[in-house]
């Protein structure tokens, strides 16, 4: 089981607007390959190519080195099933009647469903786990169960390739990973060639192998995650500043958008210069907003890969970095000092506390010897994210030489920045 | 659908025993089973020569005439219903009906006194005036290779809007025609000949063959177009067959019998509410409650104000409508069709 698709130099345009130029591509037998791009890249149109609902205006498609238009409808049907985004089921046909339906191409037209069909049918259902509604009317079922309902008729019709088009588009996050999921299983245990048009990059890296990514109708990059889905990629073919990571959990790549300002606008901001204590997850909040606000902001003292050094790095922040499994030297406190004298005032964000970073504070507790504001955040929660025992002492001792307390990081801008609640300008 | 037959068959008998003269049904069954080529006799009822002709040449082809129409446009209704996905298509969505009549008003008002295979000149321009704007809709609707539903039912609505103005204007200038060109607008069965019956049925039977070989294809096609391509179906070579047998339906019944409302509106529905959108078992019951409920309304047509005749499409409305509005508030079901719920 399983084909190989070859798509050559196709074009098509819709009225004159070209939707596909010169599209190429290969996927190979039992390939897993999601198809990305932005909303308008081609996607669907390419998908519909190879699924014979448009017939492109030049170009070719190849199923096993076979041109698409020597197949002839059931043919065709019993190469290919398609998942389509949504399906219009407003009749009162049963669950059963439209996996059935999936037998179609394998039934000749005086010819009734057997039992080896309705076999067919129970085991895709079973797969797809929609046994249990067979009796129910497809108008009544959620969109989940229907799409998984579509899935069995797509299993049903024993394919060798599977086309989804934007099958998760209407689904929360629960079905979207169920549905994937079984399509990869098909392509697992039954090899059947699987490509799937996805815009959602995050959930399209944790079910797919293969990826090829369109733009203006051509495609851009073709391969794995590591070579397709690069910041450089997402900037062209979506127009958005992006930046990737590994998922903590999976491993796999992430894609973020970056919102807001660029880099210059960073180190050119309009608020004031603001020096944050430590980095962490803790700390990436109050970073954050403090950017969104226009803040000019340094960080530090943080380890290397720490993702406040990775945010100092992506924005081409003033950065305090002390090398993993180290602790801080002479130099690093001359730094970090430096960088807190440059700064209009300091904020400590409730990051943890251990005997590691304490000998932070002897800098900030020279800088508030000096004059400089110094503001902590969430003094009241401090035990919890103590790791030394010493902490609420030492940071008391600097409320008492001056340095304000705020409850939460929402705090910040009415304190850092007055009257300058603009958001997301 | 067993119960259907059984239904139609009392129908049929019922029809026969009213009547302006009545002919009780011991008599029908007598005459009806004595006409047949099995050399029965039956003794000891003595039948009047007056009922069995009034039975076998008046009432008994009205009955069949009756059964085919209404089964034509139940069916054709259904599968217009299906192809375009739009509850509210009849038989005559798409033009058919507003060409015929165009044919029909136009061959009584020029008074042609043409003549083919036993048919006067208004059920031959009908017929032909039906097929004309299915082929000039379809031609108006394609788009290349292919005919989207869409486009062939807004072509037709607006051919059929085009041509039912052409009608109305005709009718305007008709003189003392004017009745004779209301009552076949109205439709009615009066006048039904064997020879009709005859012509009728084969086209009926071809049709309706035609298209329900194809119900699996059509089930398939309720769920979309494309959905249906990507499950093997050829639509466009459906939707070309479908339109040709329904086409081919609704031209027969429309011409020997004038437009006959509701019947191809209201039955698919009702089969629908009760058994479910399967073409497969949607069209043989079509047909089935169509002869059913036309024969029954014929019937009333004739009795009511005996020994004159109502128009029948009058009945079918009169009763069908409430009977269909009860079947809905009963089911409460609406989403069969698209209606939500």
């Amino acid at each position: 089981m399983g084909i190989n698709i070859e798509v050559h130099g196709l074009k098509l345009a819709y009225d004159a607007q070209p939707v596909l130029e010169e599209t190429s591509f290969t996927v190979e037998r039992g390939g897993l390959v999601a198809l990305l791009g932005a909303n308008g890249a081609g996607k669907s149109t390419l998908l519909r190519c190879i699924s014979r609902i448009l017939r492109p205006t030049s170009g070719s498609i190849l199923l096993d080195g076979q041109g698409l238009e020597q197949f002839d409808s059931k043919e065709a049907a019993r190469k290919m099933a398609v998942v389509p985004q949504e399906t219009t089921a407003d009749f009162d046909f049963t669950v059963e009647d439209i996996v059935m339906m999936g037998r179609f191409p394998y039934l000749g037209r005086f010819q009734k469903e057997e039992q080896k069909d309705r076999e067919i049918v129970r085991r895709s259902m079973e797969m797809t786990g929609v046994s249990h509604l067979a009796e129910r009317s497809i108008a009544a079922l959620s969109g989940g169960e229907k799409q998984r309902v579509i899935m069995a008729r797509a299993v049903c019709q024993q394919p060798e390739a599977l086309l989804l088009d934007e099958p998760t588009a209407n689904l929360d996050i629960g079905y979207q990973s169920m549905l994937l999921e079984l399509a990869a299983r098909l392509n697992r245990e039954q090899k059947v060639t699987v490509i799937a048009a996805i815009h959602d990059i995050n959930l399209a890296v944790h079910h797919f192998n293969r990826f090829i990514l369109l733009s203006g109708g051509r495609v851009m990059a073709a391969g794995r995650a590591e070579e397709v889905i690069t910041p450089e990629n997402i900037r062209k073919s979506y127009g958005v500043p992006a930046t990737t990571y590994r998922h903590p959990l999976h491993g796999v790549l992430q894609v973020s958008v970056v919102r807001g300002r660029t880099s210059e606008e960073n180190l050119s901001g309009s608020g004031p210069a603001v020096h944050v204590i430590g980095g962490g997850e803790e700390a990436l909040p109050v970073l954050e907003l403090l950017s969104q606000r226009g803040c000019r902001l340094s960080v530090g003292p943080v380890s290397a890969q720490d993702s406040g050094c990775r945010f100092a790095h992506f924005h081409s922040l003033p950065v305090v970095i002390v090398p993993p499994f180290t602790s801080m030297n002479g130099v690093h406190k001359e730094e970090h000092l430096k960088l807190m004298r440059e700064a209009d005032m300091v904020v400590v964000p409730p990051i943890p506390l251990g005997e590691g970073n304490l000998p932070v504070f002897e800098e900030v507790e020279t800088a508030l010897d000096e004059g400089k504001p110094v503001y902590i955040i969430d003094l009241a929660g401090v035990e919890r994210r103590d790791y030394s025992g010493k902490a609420r002492p030492l940071l008391e001792s600097l409320v008492e030489k001056g340095a304000g307390v705020l409850e939460t990081f929402d705090d910040l801008h009415e304190t850092i920045c007055p009257g300058g609640g603009k958001l997301n300008e | 659908m067993a119960g259907l037959v059984i239904l139609l068959c009392a129908v049929a008998v019922n029809a026969m025993v009213w009547g302006s003269v009545s002919i009780g049904w011991r008599n029908v069954l007598v005459i009806l089973l004595e006409a047949l080529p099995f050399g029965l006799v039956f003794e000891g009822l003595e039948i009047r020569s007056v009922h069995e002709d009034i039975l076998l040449q008046i009432r008994l082809p009205r009955v069949f005439l009756a059964a085919a129409v209404g089964s034509s446009l139940a069916v054709a209704g259904a599968v217009f219903q299906g192809l375009f996905r739009n509850p509210m298509a009849d038989p005559y969505v798409i033009g058919i009906s507003s060409g015929a009549a165009l044919g029909a008003v136009f061959a009584m008002l020029s008074g042609f006194s043409l003549a083919v295979g036993g048919f006067g000149a208004v059920p031959l321009f009908a017929f032909g005036g039906g097929i004309i704007t299915i082929m000039l809709v379809y031609s108006m609707a394609r788009v290349g290779q292919a005919v989207p539903v869409m486009t062939l039912l807004l072509a037709g609505i607006a051919v059929s809007a085009f041509l039912s103005a052409l009608v109305s204007l005709l009718t305007y200038f008709a003189g003392e025609k004017l009745h004779m060109v209301v009552f076949w607008m109205m439709g009615g069965l009066g006048g039904a000949t064997w020879h009709q019956v005859r012509v009728m049925v084969p086209y009926a039977l071809v049709g309706f063959i035609c298209v329900s070989i194809f119900s699996r294809e059509l089930n398939a096609m309720l769920l979309g177009e494309e959905t249906a391509s990507h499950l093997g179906v050829d639509t466009e070579r459906v939707k070309k067959i479908m339109l040709a047998g329904s086409s081919l339906l609704v031209a027969a019944a429309v011409s020997t019998s004038g437009i006959i409302g509701f019947v191809g509106l209201v039955v698919p529905h009702f089969v629908r509410l009760v058994a479910g959108p399967d073409h497969r078992f949607l069209l043989p019951a079509s047909a089935l409650l169509g002869a059913v409920l036309l024969i029954a309304t014929d019937t009333l047509a004739r009795v009511v104000i005996a020994p004159s005749e109502l128009p029948v499409g009058i009945i079918t409305a009169l009763i069908g409508a409430p009977m269909f509005v009860y079947l809905l508030k009963k089911r409460k079901k609406l989403r069969y069709f698209g209606g939500g719920g």
